[in-house]
């Protein structure tokens, strides 16, 4: 039984605040693994979507994001295994989807000479049905294609949290290594080339990256709803803040803090109005919810600061 | 069955039907965005629909729980609300909220899906039978298709295929040049209105055959497709068109043919309609995207070969004009290229009269002095041109006329002449060969 | 050659469905303040891009200090049209110029204590010390150019290659460029600067590389820029030259 069963949206912080405070985690709670595996997701998309929005690639992230599915069945075909799956049928799928989508987008842009957004388009929806097909011919269950769309946030296990912990290591290890490279490859990719630093290195470690968070993600929110997670927080801190390392810290506050926000929703609602909702969703909609507030702030102070300068200005 | 039955038989016309008007309508409009290189917005509203498809059937559910046939207005309607919202959200952001456009499609994208997906959740466990129907519109389901869908959804695609024919002119004008366009009075912003209204139709009335997440896959594959076919406008819908059709239907017939075939006794296995369509789909792009001709890839190659074999052959005319009769081998020294090529290029100057061959020596035909000659003629003229008008270095002209006398064009020919009046001298004071008087 | 600042030889360069530079060739040599001077279209950017390496050429070469591109990256400064930049980059002034330093760091180095400092003897340079951590969006468009100027300055280069500084500048902030620029011409380094402005080439130039697709002429002020070389460049005989140039493209690339 859930210590969090029957709990408000209030009551659910304060057991929580009450359990960390005692440090008894001998056994973690559904939600706390919930809370956990999101948490971690969030800061690794926090760490890499700020700079595939500014390379302009969210639409090509979406691109990877579809592929990965053709990549775990590549995977899964390669080392054998089922639908649990640990690090290392991760990150050899991530390789398959991250070489395959950049590959053949690039291929239909340069050999074939057919425009950006008509290549990003076609190679991942191809590879998507392909994959779709795979996964539903080899376990005859179209259910893991659903899946893999949906996510499922509520049959989350303790070896998922080791999992994006893995992963949140990986990425934070990469951003703090390199994090002067993918600025300036977001920024001034000429002068990343002129310097003599690999661009294409980068961006390519920039791909694989992303690749691994989506299939680290996939299980607890679904491809799509990583997109969310790589996307939103990011959009809403640069409402407030413009130094690339302070985005990424506060995109990952506000991920986590969606993460605890939709977390303790769903119990709310399941505990006072007996509503089993996905818990994934609710996160993403929480994500949303932060930058319509974010943006509601932002208007009242530029109202109040317009008015308090009139007066200034003896209006 | 054969094939005539998927489109007579009961059972099966109405997904075949269904399944191919629909992939009509989403073409055609797949055609406007690719040209306005906006294919991936369909990949976000299409997302979008997905609360809306939710919360309508939900709704629908609970007020007429007992008609379930019509529970698909539900699901149009739905889809409309949601989409039309999100295309609200994302404009909004990409003007006011200066997203950029790839950022904003994404957010709302995953956005409206979570919400989606929550709604989907509810339902779940409110109301399962219905919750399955809107799963299958996930990847799309045509199997469960009536006459009466195809009457709707043929009745849909034929609106939008007549308001393009229609705004035939003014959508032409506005696509190529904006500006110009609304210069001239046309009225770009409702025209654009339109368009995005149009194709929120197509993609709600394409969801159900394609499913949510693929339907872009159908808007974008067939426009690429037939970009590669034509160079114009109207021929490009109808291409499109086609190959959606044919995508939709092929799609729809190996699925069905699939689902049989994976399916025991015991368990039915359904293989969706929507990643075989999109399958097909793309392998028609990618076979047009090789082998159309004038822009396909294979044909490309083919040109570049052509020509450089062209250049060889015509080099070969002239060396033979400026040193007399050669043998093969004086050849082979003098141009420097492997045997197999030369003989290739020889064979074809004989076989099309510009050489003839006696014994072991190969020489000009009457046919052959004069081309080979206009082509000399072509190249001092082209040097006298960069040395005279263009004042380049007169060591310079030599080696770009050596690869431009291949290209000059007759007209340009003509002009030159004109321009540099009839000259009888090229820069290193050698004759300019005349061009051959008519007799 | 060694002594050359840059050379190009039979270069050829197409972009897309045009021929861009045609079949270049020229010599300049150390210590000079160069102006790229030519028609819109010209190909003057792609000169630069292209003695980068940042494009690649259909045919022939371009070297800079008698290597290749990738050769000589640390001794290169580039500073690039304004309009190429994303100035909504969360990123403030002085984080600009320090990106300068970025090349002699390698994979793992950090940023020091002396580049900081040499960041910020760049940015009192050019006037812009005030401005240090402004987010670059809010900056006018003269403390953007300098900006740019203050980066390739933190670089040491041996070589600067500007392209359009001037461009929406305001006359103040124009001088103190030249200023700067013929400073560091004086202390040895070579200065190639793409200029759309003629009444002033004279005055600001010492060499002048003019090009309308192809090299009209290239050599000192008073030389090139004669009546003859400048109708050359500006003028409309070469309609033919450049229909003949797109010709030759279709026919190597296989497109009708």
């Amino acid at each position: 039984m859930s210590p969090y069963w029957g709990a408000n949206f209030f009551e659910f912080f304060y057991i929580l605040i009450v359990r960390i405070a005692h440090w008894n985690f001998s056994t973690l709670a559904t939600d706390e693994v919930q809370i956990g595996v999101l948490g971690a997701v969030a800061v690794s998309c926090a760490l890499l979507g700020p700079f595939l929005v500014l390379k302009r690639m969210a639409m090509f992230a979406n691109s990877l994001s579809h592929t990965i599915l053709l990549g775990i069945a590549g995977a899964v075909l390669l080392l054998g295994g089922t639908a649990m799956f640990d690090l290392s049928h991760l990150l050899l799928g991530a390789l398959i989807a991250a070489i395959a989508t950049a590959f053949f987008t690039e291929g239909l842009i340069k050999v074939f000479r057919l425009q950006e957004d008509a290549s990003i388009g076609l190679v991942f929806t191809s590879l998507f049905a392909l994959g779709i097909v795979l996964v539903t011919l080899y376990t005859r269950d179209l259910h893991l294609g659903i899946e893999s769309v949906m996510g499922n946030a509520d049959a989350l296990m303790p070896s998922d949290l080791r999992l994006a912990a893995t992963l949140m290591l990986i990425n934070g290890c990469a951003i703090f290594l390199f994090f002067r490279h993918f600025q300036l490859a977001s920024f001034d990719k000429s002068l990343a080339q002129t310097l003599g630093l690999r661009g294409g290195l980068f961006h390519f470690l920039l791909l694989f990256l992303a690749a691994a968070t989506c299939i680290g993600a996939f299980r607890a929110v679904g491809v799509l709803l990583v997109l969310a997670f790589l996307v939103g927080p990011y959009l809403t801190a640069r409402l407030f803040c413009h130094r690339l390392k302070y985005l990424l810290l506060w995109s990952a506050l506000l991920g986590i803090g969606a993460s605890l926000f939709g977390v303790a929703l769903a119990r709310h609602l399941l505990s006072v109005y007996d509503l089993p909702l996905s818990t994934g969703g609710i996160v993403a909609c929480s994500i949303g919810l932060f930058y319509l507030i974010a943006l509601a702030i932002r208007k009242i102070y530029l109202f109040t600061l317009a008015r308090r300068c009139a007066i200034v200005n003896g209006a | 069955m054969n094939l005539f039955d998927f489109f007579t038989d009961p059972v099966l016309r109405a997904p075949t039907w269904g399944t191919l008007l629909m992939c009509i309508a989403s073409s055609l409009m797949g055609v406007l965005l690719f040209l306005k290189k906006r294919t991936l917005l369909a990949e976000s509203l299409s997302h979008a629909t997905y609360p809306g498809v939710v919360i309508g059937v939900s709704l629908f559910a609970l007020l007429f729980p007992h008609h379930e046939e019509k529970s698909f207005i539900a699901v149009l309607l739905g889809a409309f609300l949601s989409s039309l919202a999100a295309l609200k959200a994302i404009e909004w952001l990409q003007s006011k909220g200066k997203v950029s456009s790839d950022a904003a499609l994404c957010f709302i994208l995953s956005l409206f899906f979570g919400a989606g997906i929550v709604a989907s959740s509810a339902m779940q466990s409110s109301l399962p039978t219905w919750h399955k129907q809107i799963q299958m519109l996930l990847f799309g389901q045509a199997a469960t298709m009536t006459d009466l869908h195809i009457a709707l959804y043929g009745s849909l695609a034929f609106a939008i295929s007549l308001f393009l024919a229609l705004l035939f002119r003014p959508l032409q004008g506005a696509l190529f040049d904006r500006d110009y366009a609304a210069s001239t009075g046309i009225r770009v912003a409702l025209l654009e209105r339109i368009v995005f209204w149009l194709l929120l139709l197509s993609i709600i009335v394409g969801i159900r055959s394609v499913g949510v997440v693929l339907i872009s896959g159908m808007v974008i594959a067939p426009a690429v497709a037939a970009r590669q076919w034509t160079d114009q406008l109207k021929p490009m819908f109808f291409f499109a068109a086609f190959f959606g059709c044919l995508s939709g239907l092929v799609g729809n017939i190996l699925s069905v043919q699939g689902s049989i075939f994976l399916s025991t006794e015991t368990e039915k296995m359904i293989l969706p309609t929507g990643p075989m369509i999109v399958l097909v789909g793309a392998a028609i792009a990618l076979l047009s995207l090789l082998f159309a001709p004038k822009r396909g890839l294979l044909f490309r190659l083919f040109r570049i070969g052509a020509f450089h074999l062209r250049c060889l052959e015509e080099n070969l005319l002239k060396g033979i004009w400026k040193k007399g009769p050669l043998t093969f081998e004086n050849l082979r020294q003098t141009f420097r290229i492997p045997p197999f090529p030369l003989y290739f290029a020889l064979q074809r100057l004989l076989r099309e009269g510009w050489l003839m061959r006696d014994q072991k020596t190969y020489s000009l035909t009457l046919d052959g002095s004069q081309k080979a000659s206009s082509i000399v003629r072509l190249h001092r003229l082209w040097e006298l041109y960069l040395a005279e008008t263009l004042k380049l270095q007169v060591e310079k002209v030599h080696k770009t006329a050596e690869e431009m006398e291949h290209i000059l064009t007759p007209d340009i020919e003509e002009r030159l002449t004109r321009l540099l009046s009839n000259p009888k001298q090229d820069p290193h004071q050698q004759p300019i060969p005349q061009r051959p008087q008519p007799l | 050659m060694k002594y050359a600042a840059m050379e190009a030889e039979s270069l050829n360069i197409n972009h897309g469905k045009t021929p861009v530079l045609w079949d270049l060739s020229f010599i300049v040599p150390k210590g000079l303040l160069v102006g790229i001077i030519g028609p819109n279209g010209a190909g003057k950017s792609t000169l630069l891009k292209a003695a980068l390496g940042l494009v690649k050429p259909l045919s022939g070469k371009i070297d800079l200090l008698g290597e290749s591109a990738t050769k000589v990256r640390g001794r290169v400064a580039y500073v690039p049209q304004r309009e190429s930049v994303d100035w909504d980059f969360p990123i403030t002034a002085e984080e600009v110029v320090m990106m300068g330093r970025y090349g002699r760091l390698g994979l793992f180095g950090r940023l020091r204590k002396a580049d900081r400092e040499a960041a910020a003897a760049a940015l009192e340079l050019v006037g812009m010390s005030a401005f240090a951590d402004r987010q670059i969006g809010q900056l006018s468009g003269g403390q953007q150019q300098r900006l740019f100027i203050a980066r390739a300055l933190v670089q040491s280069a041996d070589l600067f290659l500007l392209d359009e500084p001037f461009a929406g500048v305001d006359l103040g902030t124009e001088k103190s460029i030249i200023t700067l620029l013929k400073n560091q011409r004086d202390e040895g380094k070579t200065v190639f600067v793409v200029h759309h402005d003629l009444p002033t080439v004279e005055e600001y130039f010492d060499w002048v590389i003019l090009l309308n697709t192809r090299l009209i002429a290239c050599g000192p002020v008073s030389e090139v820029l004669t009546q003859e070389n400048l109708s050359a460049a500006f003028g409309k005989s070469q309609s033919l030259f450049n229909e003949a140039a797109a010709l030759s493209l279709k026919s190597k690339t296989g497109i009708i």
